[in-house]
């Protein structure tokens, strides 16, 4: 498949000379040139010398992730794959970077401008205390962080994320990067019996993506984005007003918002949870139940757990956790999600894993620039394949449902 | 952060780069290669877009080159900027070579340093 996926231009984009784009396309077609071209050796290689190896060494098979980790790195194919994913994603933060310090105050006035237009609220809180999840390490390794140093609010951060992340995902989430949120909200549409929401929150927005699609699909809705990235909201305000949508905007943290109690009836995170701590995930699950009013639900996407997969697809999903900055990428697959709602307060036939359809083929429908009907056809018919970005045909989600009489 | 005092993005994460190689000067060589594969790759898309650019406009460069002859002087050009980009390529096998030719070891330039050392 020839990936040709186009992002949307927005008033608050960062503008690109011919070359920045030139650069930034190269990074994206790196980043699907490794996922294509040498992710699938890495089976081959493992199976044919690297588990023959670690045999040989340690007089066993390998058993679990960790042993094929250990068996793999000292095999020159997995360095170099390691070692040119990495690079690329230096590189695409790096042409992303140069467009921003390019444009300087420009795009500052430009997002300013965008965010008057939007009508919805915009919290920043400037005694915030970034989660150390957070602050610690770049996740995915973009320089600044998402939630800037010692407190800044620069939107920068946020410009440089929405166009970053789009490359990162090399276009699969769509010219808005926003499948997720919109393939949430068509499995709501479609398998929740009629439900449609007057109060969501989305938990851990960023830029807020994958929240607007909320607002489009429910306009009646009121939509709320919360994140612990000031520069984030900031910018998410300002982008959502770019689109004409009149989103809410704060920056809180998904383990206490200010939220009353039963304030929404659907709060939603896409690809959030794996971004927090041991300590926080469980929280995040009680101020759901706190904020959800009777009848609501708990929607969260993100990955499946290891215990869904075999330890080869496991070795390959972790090497984020070793070589992106997500420190918590691989400790929360070996969590239990469905206890930690159960413990929340969910009832036990409430909660369960499923898979929201991608919603890519609407992409091709609409026409966006790059989204082929062929290329949308072979993503979303695509089996799961480790180490690809976004698994096959869908995203797992974590339901959970507040009883009425709760 | 007011307009006027926008300090450049910051370029480095935080979070102790990991190593993939046994030798650490790979990693930067990989990096090294990659950039540079970058720059080819704008290259060339420079030129696909001035040939796009210009056939828009009604003009068939991209016709214009397939079917252009080269002269002799346009070939001894071409030919030569190929060569010296070659040699600077390989500038170091140059030197190599050139210190052969002039029985240049490390143990003669040691020598020179005492020498000079001493006046």
């Amino acid at each position: 498949m020839l990936n040709t996926f186009q992002q949307a231009e927005t008033a608050v984009l960062p503008k690109a000379t011919l070359e920045e784009k030139a650069r930034q396309e190269f990074a994206k077609s790196l980043k699907q040139f490794i996922q294509q071209g040498i992710l699938p050796g890495l089976g081959p290689v493992y199976r044919t010398r690297a588990a023959k190896r670690f045999e040989k060494e340690a007089g066993r098979e390998p058993v679990d992730r960790h042993d094929i980790r250990k068996a793999m790195v000292p095999d020159a194919y997995f360095q170099h794959y390691a070692a040119v994913n990495r690079i690329s994603q230096e590189l695409l933060w790096d042409g992303v970077i140069d467009s921003i310090d390019r444009e300087g105050a420009d795009l500052l006035a430009r997002a300013k401008q965008a965010s008057a237009a939007n009508k919805g609220e915009l919290r920043i809180d400037p005694a915030f205390q970034v989660p150390k999840y957070v602050s610690a390490l770049d996740i995915h390794c973009m320089p600044g962080g998402y939630a800037g140093r010692d407190g800044e609010s620069d939107l920068r951060l946020g410009a440089l994320y929405d166009r970053g992340v789009f490359l990162y995902a090399m276009g699969y989430t769509g010219p808005d990067n926003d499948d997720m949120g919109r393939s949430v909200c068509d499995y709501i549409l479609a398998r929740l019996g009629g439900f449609r929401p007057k109060r969501i929150l989305d938990m851990g927005c960023t830029v807020g993506h994958s929240t607007l699609p909320y607002k489009e699909l429910f306009p009646e809705a009121e939509v709320w984005g919360i994140d612990v990235g000031g520069p984030q909201i900031a910018y998410a305000h300002a982008r959502a007003g770019a689109m004409g949508l009149d989103v809410n905007f704060a920056q809180m943290n998904a383990e206490k918002t200010d939220f009353p109690d039963g304030h929404f009836d659907l709060v939603v995170s896409h690809i959030l949870l794996h971004e927090t701590s041991g300590k926080a995930m469980p929280r995040v699950f009680a101020e759901c139940h706190r904020v959800l009013a009777p009848g609501g639900y708990m929607i969260h996407a993100d990955l499946p757990p290891f215990d869904l997969m075999d330890p080869f697809t496991q070795f390959i999903l972790d090497n984020e956790t070793y070589y992106n900055n997500e420190p918590f990428w691989g400790a929360m697959r070996d969590l239990d999600q469905v206890k930690l709602a159960r413990d929340a307060g969910f009832p036990a036939d409430t909660i369960r894993f499923d898979t929201a359809p991608m919603a890519v083929m609407k992409f091709a429908a609409a026409e966006a620039a790059g989204y082929s009907q062929d290329a949308a056809d072979s993503v979303a018919d695509r089996d799961f394949v480790a180490g690809e970005f976004a698994p096959g045909g869908g995203w797992e989600v974590l339901i959970a449902h507040k009883p009425l009489d709760a | 952060m007011t307009e006027t005092d926008l300090k450049p993005m910051i370029r480095s994460a935080k979070g102790k780069r990991p190593g993939f190689y046994d030798t650490p000067a790979l990693d930067q060589m990989m990096s090294m290669i990659m950039v540079l594969a970058g720059e080819v790759s704008v290259l060339a898309d420079q030129i696909d877009l001035i040939q796009r650019a210009a056939g828009a406009t009604g003009l068939d460069l991209a016709g214009a080159m397939r079917d252009f002859v080269f002269d002799q002087a346009a070939l001894e050009e071409r030919e030569a900027r190929r060569q010296a980009m070659l040699d600077r390529l390989f500038y170091l096998m140059r030197k190599e070579a050139a210190e052969a030719e002039a029985s240049e070891t490390s143990e003669v330039y040691t020598q020179v340093l005492d020498e000079i050392a001493r006046g």
